[in-house]
C-alpha cells in the first residue's frame, strides 16, 4: 500500500487559531455587543455565614439607568449539576463570603455597579465552620440544615443529613484489616491545602436574553454549552429546544468554565426586565471568589508494605474542602475515591472520600479533577515510605506499579487497552531528569542544594456513562469541507486536532478542512461536555465516524459519474479514484454539490457526512464498596523537577520539570507538548503558591491579584522536558487516549518531595512558600 | 470598571494645575491629582477610592524633566519608573524601583505617584532618604524646595492642594557603593516582606527599609548600630533589629517572626554587598 501523503495524524500540524489569536483579533465572550445591551452587576455577601434579615434596595433604585433588582426571593429554589443545593442567589441565609444576593439591571456597567454597592443587606452572624476538619466535629455548626432532602440530579452522591457531609463515597476492596496486620514497614501521615482558584485568563461572562417567542438565547464562557440548556430545562421549565447557546473561543478554562453559575442569574436577570438581552461580566475579584474555584484537602493516608517493598494494604481519608455548596466538588469526592491509590497494584484498600461543606467559596472541577490532589498525598507517602524502607523511591514506585491483569480500586479489570505503561514512563522520566540515587541530593559551589522530585501519577476520566460527541462534515462547492463538532476551544488546541483526524481519514489536505470555531447547539450536534481529557477520544471517535459516512457518500455519488461500483473507488487527495487505475478518477469539488450529466441532469446532492460516537459499558459505583467502571482508560504518567533550594533563606529556584505520559497515540506532538507544559505550569504555580486565605470570620483575605499569588511569566522552569510514551489504545481515535488534564496531576507531588529532600524535612501542606519551609523545619529543630 | 463619574482636567503648567485645585476646592469636591493612574484605577474600582475630579499632572513640563542639571539630578514627578530606571542617572534609585510591580505597571507607575502611593511600601523614598534628597512642591502657596526628609514622616505630607512637581538628588550620591534587595513570599512581583536600599558614603552606611514595618523609614539609630565597629556583624544586625522604629507587620505575606528572620538576612546581605560586613 502506498503512503498516505496527506498523513495529518502524528504531525505537529500548527493551529488552525493561531493566526486570528496572533493578530489579535478573535472576539470573546464579552467583546460581543448588541444595541439595547442592558447590564448586570452583583450585590454580593461580606459575610461568610449569616441569616439574612433584611435586603434593602431603596438606595440602589435612586441610580439613573437601573431597570431592575433581583433578589433571591425571585427564585427561592435550589439549582447544582450533582446535588441541588444551592439557590442562585442567596436566600434566607449566606454561606460563603462572596456569595451573589442580588442582581442589579441597569442601561450601563458602571450604573449597575454602583447601585449594587448600595444595596443595604441586615446580617445576623452565624458561627463559621472554617476547615473541613471544623465541619467533620459532631457539633459543627450547620451549613445545610435541610440536606437530606436536596434533589440528586445524578446518582452516586450521599449528602449526610444533620452533618457537614455533602457527600460521602466509599472503596472497600479486599480485608484491609488482616492485611494491615500482616505489613512489615507502615507510614501514616497528614496532607493539605486551603481551596484555591484556576484564574483563567479570561474572567467568566454571559449574556442572556428571552425573545418575544419564548426562545432563550444564551452567550457564555463555558464548557458546556449542553449543560447550560439541562439547568434551565431542568430548574427554570423552559423547553429545551427552545434554549440556544452561543459559545465563541474560550481565553483558558481549567475545569472554572465547565460548570453553570453564571447563566441562571443573567436569565432571572433579563426575566425581570421583559427578556431584553443582559450581560454579566464577572470582574476577576467576582471571578476569585463569587465564581466557584479549586477544592482544598485534608488527606489522611496509610500505607502498609511487605519487606520487599510490595503494598499489601492501604487506607486513604480524603476530606474535600467543597466549600458552601457541592457543585462539582460531589464528583471529585468520588473520582479521589476511584483512583484512590494511585497507579499502584493494592490488594487491600479502604477509601473514605467525603464532600464537606465549608464556608468556603465553594469549589468546582478543577484540571484534572481529583487526580492533582490526591496524587500530592500518594506520591509524598510513597517518598516517605520509600525512607522507612530505606529503598530508592523510584524503585518503590517500579514494584507496586500497576499493570495489565490487575484492578484498579473499584475492581475495573485491567488490560493492555485501558491502562498505559506506567514502568516505561518511569523509566523514562528517570532518564530525563538525571534520577541517580547517589546524587539526589547535591551541594553548590555557593552553599545551595540541588535535588530532585519524583511524582508517579494516573486518571480515568468519569464522564456521564452516556457522555457522547457528534460530529457533522458539509463539503462545500471546491471540494473542502467544514467541520461542525460542540467542542469548546478554549486554548487546548481540539479544533486542530479533530482537523487533523479529518484530513488523515479523508486523505485530505488539513487546510482544506474548515473548522467552525464557534459552538452554537441549534447547529451542532449534541456534545457532553468539553471536560475531563475525553474530547479527543469522544469528539475525535465521532469525527471519524462522520468522515466514514462522507467518503461513502462520496463514493456513491462518483459510482455513478464513473459508472462503477463504490467498493471499487478510493478517496484520497480531493479525488474519488478507481482503486485498480487511481488516475480514473473524479474531483471531489465536482461531486461535492452532486453529480451534474453533460445532460444537466443531476444527482445525490451534497455529501454531508453525519457521526457519533457514545461511551460504552460505563457504570456508576456501588453505594457500599465502590465497585463499578466510572471511566473508559487510564493515561498515566511520571513527572519529575529539580530545585535548586537556599538553606539560608529557604527561597527556591525551579530548574527542570520533566513530564513523560502514555496517553496512548499523539495525535499532535506540538500542541502535546505544549497542553503538557501549560499543565505542569498550572501544577507548580498551584503547588508553590496558590491558596486563598481566610480569616476566623471566614473572610477571604486575598480575593484579588494583588495578593492572591500566582506564578509569574519569567518563573517557571528555565527547562521544561516533555516526553510521550505512545501505547495505543485499541478503541481510541488512531490509538490515542485523552491527554488534557495530565501535565497538572504530578506537579505538587515532585515539588513537594524534591523540597522535602532538600530541607530534610517532610513538607506536608500547600503551597510551599519559603516560610513554611522555614516554619517547618524551625518546628522540627525544637 | 470605575463605578463613579468624574471630572478630568490636565493642565499645561503648574500655575493652572494650582488654579484648577482651588477652583473645585472652593465647590467643596474631591480632587486628586494623580499622574500614571494606576492606583486610581485599581482602587476606584473597588470602591476604595473616589474623587470628584481627577488632575493630571502628566502635561506639565517641569513634571517630566529628567536629567542632571549641573551638580543634581531632577527627576519630574510624572517620569514613569521605567523611564528612570533605563535613564540610569541614579542607579540605587533604578535598582530599586525596578523591584517595583511587574514591567508593564512600571511603565504606567511615576515616581510621584508611588511615593503617594496608598500602600504601604512606597519603595521609591528608600534611595531618596539615603541620599538627602530635596523635593520641589508646588501649591497656592506658591513654589517650594525642602528635604524630603522634612516631609516625609511615614508617608509624604503635603498640604490640600499642594503638588510634587521635582525631586532633586545631589549628585554626589549617585557615585557611592550601593546595595538594593527586595524580599517577597514567593514571586519577585510580589510586595515586598523586606526592601531596603542602603550606600557606603564615607565607609558609613545610610539604609532605608520598606515592608518591615507600616510605613517606610530610614532610622539614624539602626545605621548607627550597623556602623558601630566595635560589634561583629552578628551583634550589629541583632542590634539594628531592636531599633526598628515600630513593630514588624505580621499579615498575609508574611508572619512577623519570619519578617524578622528575612530582614536579617537581608541586613547580613546588604553588608556582604557593601563591603561592609568585616570592617
Amino acid at each position: 500500500m502506498l503512503d498516505n501523503p496527506w498523513m495529518s495524524v502524528g504531525k505537529p500540524e500548527p493551529r488552525i487559531d493561531a493566526v486570528e489569536k496572533a493578530a489579535g483579533t478573535v472576539r470573546y465572550t464579552a467583546d460581543y455587543t448588541a444595541p439595547g445591551l442592558l447590564h448586570a452587576k452583583l450585590a454580593t455577601s461580606t459575610k461568610a455565614h449569616a441569616k439574612i434579615k433584611s435586603i434593602d434596595v431603596t438606595e440602589a433604585w435612586k441610580i439613573p439607568g437601573v431597570r431592575a433588582i433581583v433578589t433571591g426571593k425571585m427564585f427561592p429554589f435550589h439549582i447544582g449539576p450533582i446535588l441541588a443545593d444551592r439557590p442562585p442567589l442567596a436566600f434566607e441565609k449566606v454561606r460563603y463570603f462572596g456569595e451573589p444576593l442580588a442582581i442589579v439591571v441597569a442601561d450601563h456597567e458602571y450604573q449597575a455597579k454602583q447601585a449594587a454597592g448600595l444595596i443595604k443587606v441586615e446580617y445576623e452572624p452565624l458561627p463559621v465552620v472554617n476547615s473541613v476538619r471544623e465541619a467533620f466535629q459532631s457539633n459543627a455548626p450547620l451549613i445545610h440544615e435541610n440536606s437530606g432532602q436536596y434533589i440528586k440530579i445524578i446518582s452516586n452522591v450521599y449528602p449526610v443529613q444533620g452533618t457537614n457531609i455533602g457527600s460521602h463515597i466509599k472503596i472497600r476492596k479486599g480485608d484491609i484489616i488482616t492485611a494491615w496486620e500482616n505489613c512489615d514497614y507502615k507510614v501514616k501521615e497528614t496532607y493539605s491545602f486551603n481551596l484555591s482558584d484556576h484564574v483563567a485568563l479570561e474572567p467568566r461572562c454571559t449574556l442572556v436574553e428571552i425573545n418575544p417567542a419564548g426562545k432563550v438565547v444564551v452567550h457564555s464562557t463555558t464548557q458546556s454549552p449542553f449543560t447550560i440548556k439541562k439547568v434551565l430545562n431542568q430548574f427554570f421549565n423552559i423547553e429545551v429546544g427552545n434554549i440556544i447557546v452561543h459559545v465563541p473561543l474560550i481565553g483558558g478554562a481549567f475545569g472554572g468554565k465547565g460548570t453553570v453559575q453564571l447563566e441562571p442569574l443573567a436569565y432571572l436577570a433579563s426575566k425581570a426586565v421583559g427578556g431584553k438581552m443582559v450581560k454579566l461580566e464577572y470582574d476577576r475579584e467576582e471571578d476569585l471568589i463569587t465564581a466557584p474555584g479549586h477544592i482544598g484537602l485534608e488527606a489522611t493516608i496509610a500505607l502498609g508494605t511487605n519487606k520487599s517493598g510490595k503494598l499489601l494494604a492501604a487506607q486513604y481519608t480524603y476530606l474535600i474542602d467543597s466549600g458552601a455548596y457541592t457543585d462539582q466538588a460531589a464528583g471529585i469526592t468520588r473520582a479521589m475515591a476511584l483512583d484512590c491509590t494511585g497507579p499502584y497494584d493494592i490488594a487491600n484498600v479502604w477509601c473514605d472520600s467525603y464532600c464537606m461543606y465549608t464556608n468556603h467559596p465553594y469549589a468546582t472541577s478543577f484540571r484534572g479533577y481529583a487526580h492533582p490532589e490526591l496524587t500530592f498525598a500518594v506520591e509524598r507517602t510513597m517518598d516517605q515510605l520509600a525512607k522507612r524502607l530505606n529503598f530508592d523511591p523510584v524503585e518503590l514506585r517500579k514494584i507496586n506499579a500497576i499493570k495489565p491483569g490487575n484492578s484498579s480500586p473499584t475492581r475495573t479489570m485491567l488490560n493492555a487497552n485501558n491502562i498505559g505503561d506506567v514502568v516505561q514512563c518511569i523509566d523514562r522520566a528517570k532518564e530525563l531528569i538525571g534520577w541517580d540515587e547517589n546524587s539526589l541530593r547535591k551541594k553548590t559551589t555557593d552553599g545551595k542544594v540541588r535535588t530532585k522530585g519524583i511524582s508517579t501519577f494516573w486518571k480515568t476520566s468519569t464522564t456521564a456513562t452516556n457522555a457522547q460527541s457528534g460530529a457533522i462534515l458539509k463539503f462545500e462547492a471546491d471540494g473542502s469541507v467544514n467541520l461542525n463538532c460542540a467542542a469548546i476551544e478554549l486554548g487546548q488546541g481540539t479544533k486542530t486536532i479533530l482537523a487533523q483526524m479529518v484530513a488523515e481519514r479523508l486523505k485530505m489536505d488539513i487546510n482544506k478542512v474548515h473548522v467552525t470555531m464557534e459552538v452554537n447547539t441549534q447547529t451542532d450536534p449534541h456534545q457532553w461536555r468539553t471536560v475531563a481529557s475525553s474530547t479527543t477520544f469522544l469528539a475525535g471517535r465521532a469525527v471519524m465516524n462522520a468522515a466514514d459516512d462522507a467518503i461513502s457518500q462520496l463514493k456513491r455519488t462518483a459510482a455513478t459519474a464513473l459508472q462503477c461500483s463504490m467498493e471499487d473507488l478510493e478517496v484520497g487527495g480531493g479525488r474519488v479514484y478507481l482503486k485498480s487505475s487511481p488516475e480514473y478518477g473524479v474531483k471531489i469539488e465536482d461531486i461535492a454539490l452532486g453529480y451534474k450529466y453533460p445532460n444537466g441532469h443531476a444527482v445525490e446532492g451534497q455529501v454531508v457526512g453525519h457521526g457519533r460516537y457514545i461511551q460504552r459499558h460505563l457504570t456508576p459505583m456501588d453505594k457500599d464498596t465502590g465497585f463499578g467502571k466510572p471511566g473508559p482508560w487510564w493515561s498515566v504518567g511520571t513527572q519529575a523537577v529539580e530545585v535548586e533550594w537556599d538553606p539560608k533563606d529557604c527561597t527556591y529556584t525551579i530548574l527542570k520539570a520533566v513530564t513523560v505520559l502514555d496517553g496512548g497515540k499523539i495525535i499532535n506532538p506540538m500542541t502535546a507538548v505544549q497542553q503538557m507544559r501549560g499543565g505542569m505550569y498550572l501544577g507548580l504555580s498551584f503547588a508553590s503558591q496558590e491558596a486563598f486565605l481566610f480569616d476566623s470570620h471566614g473572610t477571604v483575605l486575598n480575593p484579588q491579584l494583588r495578593t492572591y499569588q500566582i506564578m509569574r511569566f519569567g518563573e517557571q522552569p528555565a527547562d521544561y522536558i516533555v516526553d510521550f510514551i505512545q501505547t495505543p489504545a485499541a478503541d481510541g481515535p488512531y490509538g490515542a487516549r485523552g491527554i488534557g488534564e495530565y501535565g497538572v496531576i504530578g506537579m505538587a507531588g515532585a515539588l513537594a518531595n524534591a523540597l522535602s529532600r532538600a530541607a530534610e524535612v517532610e513538607l506536608n501542606h500547600l503551597p510551599l512558600i519559603p516560610e513554611r519551609i522555614w516554619k517547618t523545619r524551625k518546628e522540627m529543630q525544637k | 470598571m470605575i463605578p463613579f463619574d468624574f471630572d478630568y482636567y490636565r493642565p499645561d503648567s503648574i500655575s493652572e494645575a494650582v488654579q484648577i485645585y482651588e477652583t473645585l476646592a472652593k465647590q467643596s469636591k474631591k480632587v486628586l491629582f494623580y499622574s500614571g493612574g494606576t492606583e486610581f484605577i485599581t482602587f476606584s474600582r473597588i470602591n476604595q477610592l473616589y474623587a470628584d475630579a481627577v488632575i493630571d499632572l502628566k502635561g506639565i513640563p517641569e513634571c517630566n524633566t529628567l536629567e542632571m542639571q549641573g551638580e543634581q539630578i531632577v527627576i519630574g514627578a510624572a517620569v514613569s519608573l521605567n523611564k528612570i530606571t533605563e535613564s540610569n542617572l541614579f542607579p540605587l534609585l533604578g535598582q530599586t524601583i525596578k523591584k517595583i510591580a511587574d514591567h508593564t505597571s512600571r511603565n504606567k507607575i511615576t515616581i510621584g505617584g508611588n511615593l503617594h502611593s496608598r500602600l504601604i511600601y512606597r519603595e521609591s523614598v528608600l534611595p531618596l532618604l539615603v541620599a538627602e534628597a530635596e523635593v520641589r512642591l508646588a501649591g497656592s502657596e506658591g513654589e517650594t524646595t525642602v528635604q524630603l526628609e522634612e516631609i516625609f514622616n511615614q508617608q509624604l505630607s503635603t498640604s490640600p492642594g499642594q503638588f510634587l512637581v521635582q525631586i532633586i538628588v545631589p549628585k554626589t550620591y549617585t557615585d557611592s557603593p550601593f546595595a538594593s534587595f527586595k524580599k517577597t513570599k514567593m514571586s519577585k512581583v510580589g510586595y515586598p516582606i523586606v526592601s531596603i536600599a542602603a550606600i557606603l558614603k564615607n565607609k558609613q552606611i545610610r539604609a532605608a527599609l520598606s515592608g518591615v514595618c507600616e510605613y517606610p523609614f530610614r532610622s539614624v539609630e539602626i545605621e548607627a548600630a550597623l556602623n558601630d565597629s566595635s560589634l561583629s556583624i552578628e551583634e550589629k544586625i541583632e542590634k539594628a533589629v531592636t531599633l526598628l522604629p515600630s513593630q514588624i507587620i505580621d499579615d498575609i505575606q508574611a508572619s512577623s517572626d519570619y519578617r524578622e528572620f528575612v530582614l536579617k538576612n537581608t541586613l547580613h546581605e546588604t553588608m556582604e554587598a557593601l563591603g561592609a560586613a568585616h570592617g
